[in-house]
């Protein structure tokens, strides 16, 4: 090649470049066949109200879909109970709808079980697969042959879950990870009520909170968040005072007065310990006292061995921190004492929370604008039951379970390793789950058959505390479903019909949006026809029924007496001496129970204490990290009697030395690309029952030891550890 | 010194002039530098706005029935087409290729002549309401066969009008 060659070569090459520069790849225009229906424009949003299903809460959204795609969920203004507003996790539900991860049609397992190795078959095929093994189930005529997994349910899908396990002879097993199990059994004993209390935050002058955490996760955060703002602002004259008692200080805790880091387990004996004050002091509501059927000479009695000496040292606070904010409780009326998930989660969780119920009746916030409230109705909800699903266990390893049938929950997760839940579903001759996601119970199925998500879906929701208001929230599809999905109750009541079987006044009305639509009917009380069909109309856009009732319970209906007894010692597991650390496991206003870990949004927004993302951490009081000579972001591995776990360090000043905590949430085998593989699970570190006597979930009823391992943690923080994180956003 | 100063002057002035110059002539040679398929590219049918719009003189809105009450002016449903098509000049090639994607129940793959990027907000219907109409963009579609682009759509000529018309040119106003 000569010069001239090359230099008509290379020119020859710069005008193609430049050529092909110029010719576009053009966009084009695709027009619609026909134009939609429902007179819909394009290029303008249409709003849709339904209910949020993040956590049990049920809060209104109204969803902004364009051309068919949702596209932003925000609160709905209407909707008592979050009044418009809605949290991270609300916000981020649209990331399932569009999530990769989603199971997209219905599948059957192909390798061996845990493989994830599934394909593809139809609907009928999928239907009729599940329905033969009921078939042969039924004929056998075991008793608990099927059980049913599901969170807690209410209305019309409970109806007809209660109605399919019956008709196929098995059993309904009811769970929540973050369980209220201890919560309504206090309620039933001191209330009399099934229900969950509903708190007057907003007009109270004073709260105390024994680790309720209701700014970010306990059982209505959005609504206590609006409420405390009312609490702290709205009005002119009062500020409402706010004191948190906790080992850690979690952002609730940040956001109070003043915070009494009481010693883990302890917190029944201070709520106890501000009673005596009370008491003593005669600061309490007498004539109250008689009408809840208290006497004063009988509490004081029951106080007797604990002076406030004794309570101070128990506790590990002062003598003039625990008076004055038991004075503070019982002179700045209405005043409100909440028990929360930690104090729930101790072995001595129950009489915890009844000591804390007691401050509520001292002073006579009951039924009271500004204090505990209940709605007329005994909302009974099926509640979970720990003791009943670990009886499961046992039932599926004695090899009498034949099939196991999953929605919504994933206990594989959600259960502490020690149960042996895995190992006894193994032995499960069937199991199919009804999930989206190819959770770590999902994993194990042979057939899966996907519900739609939450946006596609049709459904109510009774919010899991509405105190003096009578709501049903409506969920209605905004989007037509993305995928080869069937509604989670269309598949059920189609399996009952394969069987020639009906449902008790369910299947006259033919599909779910039917049966839905009559029990609405049922609760407006309208009468069917073209009235009703107007108040259905108006019912999906306003988003449900919202019945302001304004009359709270003002008496007591309990069936005995409430004698109170200062909660007894927690017990823990694990020795005082090998394992000198409480572990703190606590639900994150992230990622809550962990049901949330598979959205992106979610894994990427900071921990509002500790700005760490995309893991867990292990928080540790820089004194203990000193002594133990580790830093910020190294890695440690925790171990408990019952497993050990390695995760980074985040040093962490507002947490008592002797208490290490972590976040729940995170730790999934499966549950989508985001979250598999990610962080770890605290809840293998647990053992499943600590005090035999009440089988319930302790989460704070463990000790722990630690031992530096590497400097290397993987931590991975929005801020900078010595510093506010706001600072250097200003430096930018 | 005064010669000195005229000649100082009188070389700005025409270095100012020769830059305006400069970028007018920019803006002129729009049409030399875009080439004609970008302009006016061939569609997969041979629709003719001068037949539809001029000829025939159907309103803009008839088609684009979005333009008035949304951002997007909306390019026709085959619907709206073929409820003419299946009794008009049915035998004409074009026609008959319209009726062959509607009974596949394709849509025509139409080429975008006008394109704004994803992140400028243009709503059609509030201009329309400014009194700014289809042509001040567009052109004069009732002469042309086949549709062109007679605008570079470009921030500056979008602002240039913003400013004629004493229209907000805040830079939220566009993008958001």
């Amino acid at each position: 090649m000569n010069r001239r060659e090359f230099l008509q070569l290379t020119g020859a090459a710069a005008a193609g470049g430049a050529l092909s520069s110029c010719t576009i790849n053009p966009e084009k225009l695709i027009p619609l066949l026909v134009p939609p229906e429902d007179g819909s424009i394009p290029g303008v949003a249409d709003y849709y109200a339904s209910i949020c299903r993040q956590c049990p809460a049920g809060c209104g959204i109204i969803v902004r879909v364009s051309e068919g795609r949702a596209n932003k969920i925000e609160g709905n203004p209407l909707h008592p109970v979050n009044k418009g507003k809605l949290c991270a996790r609300g916000q981020a539900a649209l990331q399932a709808l569009y999530h990769p991860d989603r199971i997209r049609q219905p599948l059957k397992r192909t390798g061996v079980r845990g493989s994830g190795e599934f394909s593809p078959v139809s609907w009928e095929e999928g239907l009729s697969l599940l329905a033969e093994k009921l078939k042969g189930m039924k004929t056998a005529g075991a008793r608990k042959g099927m059980i049913f997994f599901t969170p807690e349910l209410q209305g019309t899908i409970l109806q007809l879950v209660k109605a399919f396990t019956e008709h196929f002879n098995g059993m309904h097993v009811p769970y929540e990870s973050l369980s209220l199990e201890s919560h309504r059994k206090a309620s039933v004993d001191v209330y009399g009520r099934y229900e969950l209390p509903d708190y007057d935050i907003g007009s109270a002058q004073y709260i105390i909170s024994f680790g309720a955490d209701f700014l970010e996760t306990f059982v209505s955060p959005v609504r206590y968040g609006d409420a405390y703002g009312r609490m702290r602002r709205a009005r002119p004259t009062v500020r409402g005072l706010f004191t948190y008692a906790g080992p850690r200080m979690s952002m609730t805790a940040a956001s109070a007065d003043s915070w009494l880091p009481v010693k883990t387990g302890k917190e029944g004996i201070l709520a106890a310990g501000m009673a005596g004050v009370i008491l003593d002091e005669e600061l309490y509501d007498g004539p109250a006292l008689n009408i809840y059927g208290l006497n004063v000479s009988e509490l004081k009695a029951a106080m007797a061995d604990y002076p406030l000496k004794r309570v101070a040292e128990e506790t590990g606070l002062t003598e003039r921190d625990i008076f004055s904010a038991s004075r503070d409780f019982a002179r700045l009326r209405p005043s409100i004492a909440i028990a929360g998930d930690t104090v729930a989660h101790q072995t001595n969780g129950i009489d915890s929370i009844k000591a804390v119920h007691l401050l509520n009746l001292l002073t006579g916030n009951f039924g009271k604008q500004g204090g505990v409230r209940f709605s007329p109705k005994d909302l009974k909800q099926t509640a979970s039951s720990y003791s009943k699903l670990l009886d499961t266990i046992d039932d599926m390893s004695g090899g009498s379970v034949r099939v196991a049938l999953f929605h919504g929950v994933d206990p594989v997760y959600a259960l502490p390793k020690t149960s042996g839940f895995e190992k006894a579903l193994g032995k499960v001759p069937f199991i199919a789950s009804f999930s989206s996601f190819q959770c770590d119970t999902t994993r194990q199925a042979d057939l899966i058959l996907p519900d739609h998500t939450d946006l596609e879906s049709w459904g109510e929701v009774i919010p899991s505390i509405g105190g003096d208001i009578g709501v049903v929230g409506t969920v209605q599809p905004v989007v037509r479903p993305v995928h080869n999905t069937l509604a989670f109750p269309d598949a059920l009541l189609s399996l009952v019909k394969t069987e020639g079987g009906k449902v008790p006044g369910i299947s006259a009305y033919g599909d779910y949006p039917a049966v839905l639509k009559e029990h609405i009917r049922q609760a407006s009380g309208h009468k069917p026809g073209a009235d009703f069909e107007r108040v259905w109309t108006k019912t999906l856009q306003r988003g449900g029924i919202f019945k302001e009732d304004s009359k709270p319970v003002k008496s007591i209906n309990r069936s005995g007496k409430f004698i109170f007894t200062v909660p007894r010692k927690a017990v823990f597991s694990g020795d005082e001496k090998q394992f000198p650390f409480h572990l703190h496991i606590y639900p994150s206003a992230i990622m809550f129970d962990g049901r949330s870990a598979h959205l992106p949004w979610l894994q990427e927004t900071p921990d509002p204490m500790t700005t760490a993302v995309w893991g867990t951490w292990l928080e540790i009081n820089p004194k203990t990290a000193g002594s133990l000579g580790i830093t910020h972001g190294d890695l440690v591995e925790v171990e408990s009697p019952a497993g050990s776990i390695r995760v980074p360090v985040v040093i962490y000043p507002a947490i008592r030395s002797e208490v290490m905590a972590m976040p729940l949430g995170q730790g999934h085998r499966n549950f989508g690309r985001y979250a598999a593989g990610r962080g770890v699970n605290p809840l293998d570190l647990l053992e499943t029952v600590v005090d035999k006597e009440n089988r319930l979930p302790a989460l704070g009823a463990t000790r722990v030891r630690i031992k530096r391992i590497s400097k290397k943690g993987g931590l991975i923080t929005a801020g900078h550890p010595d510093g506010s994180y706001r600072g250097e956003l200003l430096e930018i | 010194m005064k010669h000195k100063r005229i000649i100082i002057i009188s070389a700005l002035f025409f270095a100012a002039a020769s830059g305006l110059l400069f970028i007018y002539s920019f803006e002129a040679i729009f049409y030399f530098t875009v080439p004609v398929v970008e302009r006016s590219p061939e569609q997969p049918i041979a629709f003719s706005h001068k037949k539809h719009a001029g000829k025939y003189s159907i309103n803009c809105l008839y088609c684009h029935r979005y333009a008035n009450i949304s951002k997007v002016a909306g390019v026709p449903d085959m619907e709206l087409c073929v409820s003419c098509h299946r009794f008009i000049a049915r035998k004409k090639p074009g026609i008959k290729k319209l009726i062959g994607y509607w009974e596949r129940k394709e849509p025509v793959p139409w080429i975008k002549v006008h394109d704004l990027p994803d992140f400028t907000y243009f709503p059609h219907n509030t201009h329309l309401r400014a009194g700014v109409y289809c042509d001040s963009c567009h052109g004069d579609v009732t002469t042309m066969d086949r549709i062109e682009r007679v605008s570079r759509i470009s921030m500056r000529w979008c602002l240039d009008c913003h400013r004629e018309r004493d229209v907000s040119i805040d830079c939220l106003q566009c993008h958001f």
